[in-house]
């Protein structure tokens, strides 16, 4: 009954949708390619798990395509949206059960932790690779089983964190834009302090933030946290220099940093007590639709975190990855369903709604009108280019799941700032816990 | 199903009050009494907790099933500073928040005792914190803690008794005992009202006899209220300590363990090791770390507050 | 604000201690109990504000006085009430818990009884295994029993709570009624047995009625329990329409990085009330049954 009630209202809103345009042509230039080979088993019916929207379109559009793959397919979608926090202990429930969805849309590295309880994506993968232009650099790193070029998730974009400044208060130091080099930066923070509107970076346990801010400094400083072999690589004079710039750093901040968490500074943001941090597009778009704050949004700017010695913008993007259980029943439909929402009739229009808080996984993307709708959001165009993610230099693993979800470079950082560890504590602290999770 | 054997087996004596006589006799009577309590508890919890105990000993994540490896986890402990911190600040938090919630609730139920104006409204409202899911509790007592926009740091700004912001939850002594208070805020009413309880049962003869002969207030408290409300002391005293020993919500959603794991109690490290980092084996063997614990503390309230007055109480039958 | 009024009534205290009683009693009972009551409440209240606040308002505390409320709005209400299922995770959290409490009740009472009243060989071991089970935290629980509420097909199902729920409220129902168990006379017992009574007959006719009070105090508080519950409702249940309150709200009402406060709070707000005012019934009885109880 309600699935019925609710698919009604969805294709009402899909006709107003056409209606409006947004969504009748796409922009996308898809190379002609052989049509996936997916028998789609008898009587299937789907169940998904995605992480809760960001805007409300994503969720709207996404109910849309799935019910427009039900009106092609007769098989009817169950998409069921669960908190951020709350995705990977469903996925843990559903892994270990082999009960529950088809399918789930988690973070990063999900699909590499339930490896054994997955099914192979490649053909899906190389068939949107071929259409649409290639997968970009992190969507393979994180789709791929490290080594091989064989699929275990489907990435369906990502948002990289870049700096989130006020003009009006980066000018006032003496600056038309941040500078772009480590000292030049700490330099900028301490002239921000002074004026009283001061820096801040999440230091807590912080999925997004925090991390994100850990992995900046150490590979901004050369350092991380494994080589390319995946051992250990923590103790480095590198890692050394990086915590003792944090250690000045966090002089610069405003206080309280260390118990942020991923919502934190978007407050203090909107609330004009923090005038530079780093973000997704949520802090933006969340300041630009309230009228109220709608100053603060057009004094924003973003810009590429400082790359130090790293080649590249040190950010390991927030990556939704696909995945699809073994213990469904229907694979073939479950597979046929996330390659028909990452084709350009559904992805662009989705891609759109989201107003660039996720960026594209598969280059042809490139051109889609959202991209162009705002300059300040261009930047994220690219998120999933950037040469970097959790675990960076090494394969993406288990270990190197557990080593973000512990926060372990995070508590790092966190311990020296607070004055309780010693850099050399600090590092040697993390490298004790770091052999521990990559023992094996 | 065993009853419908038992029943057969029973029927040819012909008797028309089979069913009753089945239930009068008595080791039928506990094994018809003690089966819904057991059977539950044996499939929800006996076999899961046997689990529980040997993931401890193996190596498993939460993406693959593990060896067996010994005791391995336990020595990885036994040197883990952020597992004796958990323990150190279990412990503290234990003792801290119950000594707070027993002192002021004890307060309050006296407070309560009083012949007062809307006493059972009173009471309701005093209810309330108890009753509030505790995850959304703990989110507003996280906006009442926050570094930017906490209300108690515009309320002292304000009144000018300091010129920044309260240091709630960023350094790792006012984070715990921001928790404490947030968990001694929750405790406070079921403590009360249950002391409150307590004290209503006890006689207005006995306090009478005790000013005709010219006692104080305190040793009025001494001497009668405090021994006559140790029966229901000791009950709500061994299941405080039990929730607040176990809590996780609160923590969980205030400081997630933060900052630098300073917070961390052995639950909510069990969980951020075993379920979010995935290293199920190792969180299970903290979780299994905290047994020893609670069955001190359970110990040590009831031997050394209940044993004693139940025993006199039974005495007297 | 404790400190506060402790210093306040030592200071007050010796001048009001000579005679006048009127206001000795005012510092010793009416200042304190005023001041836990606002304690106790301030945080609901900063709920109730939030619930009523528009956005713009929540985090200027500059322009707006962060007590008070602009210009009030019932939006985030609105939202709750017709832009979610809030009404239906009401419910179901309603049914999971008085379900839940009524199995843990049945069960324990019967257990209670066969422990404390039928007293066969080894009753105090089966009481003390029951007691330990209380000492296992769920956050470990949940994976293994994942599978188990899975392989009997509970998954995703109510169900799946009411079953779980009482093996946290089962051992705590357990040990407390076996306490008012205890408390009952055996005169009373032996006397109905002399008469011919069966023994079922007594657990209804006599032992029950007697053991209300501990009843009332166990059902209060595995409703509350139940109320909760966080971790197995995450766990369990996973269709947004089949989810618990405090799981419901956490879940819906973030979006990513951003919170919707204002709904946020409204939704605590309206998950207690219901249950506060029942309480408010409910805790005379429970305050006075429960005092006789204690007394014999």
């Amino acid at each position: 009954m309600d699935m019925i009630t609710r698919r009604s209202v969805m294709l009402g809103s899909a006709a107003a949708l056409a209606a409006g345009g947004a969504s009748a042509q796409t922009r996308t230039q898809a190379t002609p390619t052989a049509e996936l080979n997916l028998p789609i088993e008898r009587g299937a019916t789907l169940r998904m798990l995605r992480p809760v929207r960001f805007v409300g379109p994503d969720e709207d559009v996404w109910r849309l395509n799935a019910a427009r793959f039900s009106d092609r397919t007769g098989i009817q979608v169950r998409v069921d949206f669960v908190g951020w926090e709350d995705i990977s202990q469903q996925t843990a429930v559903t892994a270990n059960t082999g009960a529950g969805p088809d399918m789930i849309i988690g973070f990063n590295e999900g699909p590499h932790v339930y490896a054994d309880k997955l099914v192979d994506m490649s053909d899906v993968a190389d068939y949107l690779g071929r259409k649409y232009g290639g997968w970009m650099t992190v969507a393979q790193k994180y789709g791929k089983r490290h080594g091989t070029n064989s699929w275990l998730g489907l990435p369906f974009g990502a948002t990289a964190g870049p700096m989130v400044w006020r003009k009006s208060a980066v000018n006032a130091a003496g600056y038309s834009a941040p500078p772009s080099d480590l000292p030049g930066f700490l330099e900028l923070c301490k002239k921000l302090k002074a004026m009283g509107k001061p820096a801040g970076f999440a230091l807590g346990n912080a999925v997004g933030d925090g991390n994100g801010f850990a992995n900046w400094m150490l590979w901004s400083h050369g350092g991380s946290l494994l080589d390319e072999a995946g051992q250990v690589a923590i103790n480095s004079p590198q890692t050394l220099a990086a915590l003792n710039y944090v250690k000045e750093l966090y002089q610069t901040f405003i206080p309280g940093t260390i118990a942020w968490g991923d919502i934190s500074n978007n407050r203090a943001y909107a609330a004009n007590e923090l005038w530079l941090t780093s973000n997704g597009v949520s802090l933006y778009f969340a300041l630009k639709n309230d009228p109220a704050t709608r100053a603060i949004a057009e004094d924003t700017e973003h810009t590429e975190l400082p790359h130090g010695v790293a080649g590249g913008w040190p950010s390991a993007p927030l990556t939704l990855n696909g995945m699809v259980f073994k213990h469904s029943r229907y694979p073939n439909a479950a597979k046929a369903f996330l390659a028909f929402m990452l084709e350009a009739e559904q992805y662009e229009p989705w891609l759109d709604a989201n107003l660039g808080y996720w960026a594209h996984p598969l280059n042809a993307y490139r051109a889609a009108a959202v991209w162009t709708s705002d300059p300040k959001i261009a930047i994220f165009r690219d998120s999933m280019n950037n040469r970097f993610w959790n675990g960076y230099k090494g394969p993406i693993t288990e270990a190197s799941a557990t080593a973000s979800n512990e926060y372990l470079l995070v508590q790092m950082f966190a311990s020296v700032a607070s004055g309780q560890n010693s850099p050399q504590d600090a590092m040697r602290e993390a490298e004790r816990r770091a052999r521990r999770i990559f023992r094996r | 199903m065993s009853a419908t054997t038992a029943a057969t087996w029973v029927r040819p004596k012909r008797d028309p009050s089979w069913v009753v006589r089945l239930f009068d006799w008595k080791p039928f009577l506990v094994f018809a009494c003690l089966l819904p309590a057991v059977g539950l508890l044996t499939v929800f919890l006996t076999y899961p907790l046997g689990l529980g105990i040997w993931l401890a000993f193996t190596d498993t994540t939460i993406g693959r099933p593990g060896k067996y490896i010994g005791w391995e986890n336990f020595e990885y402990l036994l040197e883990d500073r952020n597992w004796w911190n958990a323990v150190f600040y279990s412990v503290f938090y234990t003792g801290v928040a119950t000594i707070g919630k027993f002192a002021l609730g004890l307060w309050l139920a006296l407070l309560l005792n009083n012949h007062l104006p809307f006493k059972s409204l009173l009471r309701a409202i005093i209810l309330l914190p108890w009753i509030v899911p505790t995850v959304l509790s703990a989110i507003a007592f996280w906006w009442i803690y926050d570094p930017q926009f906490s209300i108690l740091s515009y309320l002292a700004i304000k009144a000018g008794v300091t010129t920044e912001n309260f240091d709630f939850i960023n350094t790792p002594w006012s984070a715990r005992f921001s928790l404490i208070a947030a968990n001694i805020w929750r405790g406070i009413p079921f403590v009360a009202i249950s002391l409150l309880a307590g004290l209503q049962t006890i006689s207005p003869s006995l306090y009478e006899a005790a000013l005709l002969d010219g006692s104080t207030s305190w040793q009025r408290f001494r001497y009668i209220t405090f021994p006559m409300l140790l029966p229901i002391l000791a009950i709500v005293m061994t299941f405080s300590i039990i929730f607040t020993f176990t809590d996780f919500q609160l923590v969980y959603a205030i400081t997630r363990g933060g900052p630098v794991n300073s917070t961390h109690l052995l639950a909510t490290l069990a969980f951020q090791r075993g379920i979010a980092g995935g290293e199920l084996g190792e969180g299970a063997a903290i979780a299994v770390s905290m047994i020893p614990f609670l069955v001190f503390a359970t110990l040590f309230s009831y031997f050394a507050l209940a044993r004693r007055k139940w025993q006199q109480g039974e005495g007297n039958d | 604000m404790t400190e506060a009024t402790q210093s306040n009534s030592a200071t007050a205290q010796p001048e009001a201690m000579s005679w006048d009683s009127k206001s000795r009693r005012m510092v010793m009972l009416y200042v304190p109990l005023a001041c836990f009551v606002l304690i106790l409440l301030f945080p609901f209240y900063w709920m109730t504000i939030t619930a009523f606040k528009p956005n713009a308002e929540l985090y200027d505390y500059n322009t707006y006085n962060p007590f008070l409320i602009g210009s009030p709005t019932l939006d985030h209400i609105r939202h709750l009430l017709f832009g979610t299922a809030y009404p239906r995770w009401l419910l179901t959290t309603m049914m999971v818990a008085v379900a839940s409490t009524f199995i843990s009740l049945l069960a324990s009472t019967l257990a209670a009884y066969a422990i404390q009243r039928l007293r066969f060989k080894g009753s105090q071991y089966v009481g003390l295994g029951i007691y330990l089970a209380y000492l296992v935290p769920p956050s470990i629980l949940f994976i293994p029993l994942a599978t188990i509420v899975y392989q009997l097909g509970l998954f995703d199902t109510p169900f799946a709570l009411i079953l779980t729920f009482p093996t946290f409220l089962i051992p705590f129902c357990t040990w407390l009624l076996i306490g008012y168990f205890k408390s009952i006379p055996y005169e009373l017992e032996e006397c109905a047995l002399i008469d011919g009574a069966t023994r079922l007959q007594i657990l209804r006719r006599i032992t029950l009625p007697l053991a209300v009070p501990g009843l009332i105090s166990a059902g209060i508080f595995s409703f509350t329990l139940s109320w909760n519950e966080f971790i197995y409702s995450l766990a369990f249940i996973q269709s947004s329409e089949k989810k618990t309150v405090p799981v419901a709200i956490l879940t819906e009402l973030v979006t990513g990085d951003v919170y919707q406060w204002g709904a946020l709070m409204a939704g605590s707000l309206l998950g207690s009330l219901p249950v506060a005012i029942f309480y408010s019934f409910f805790v005379d009885y429970y305050v006075s049954s429960l005092t006789g109880a204690v007394k014999e």
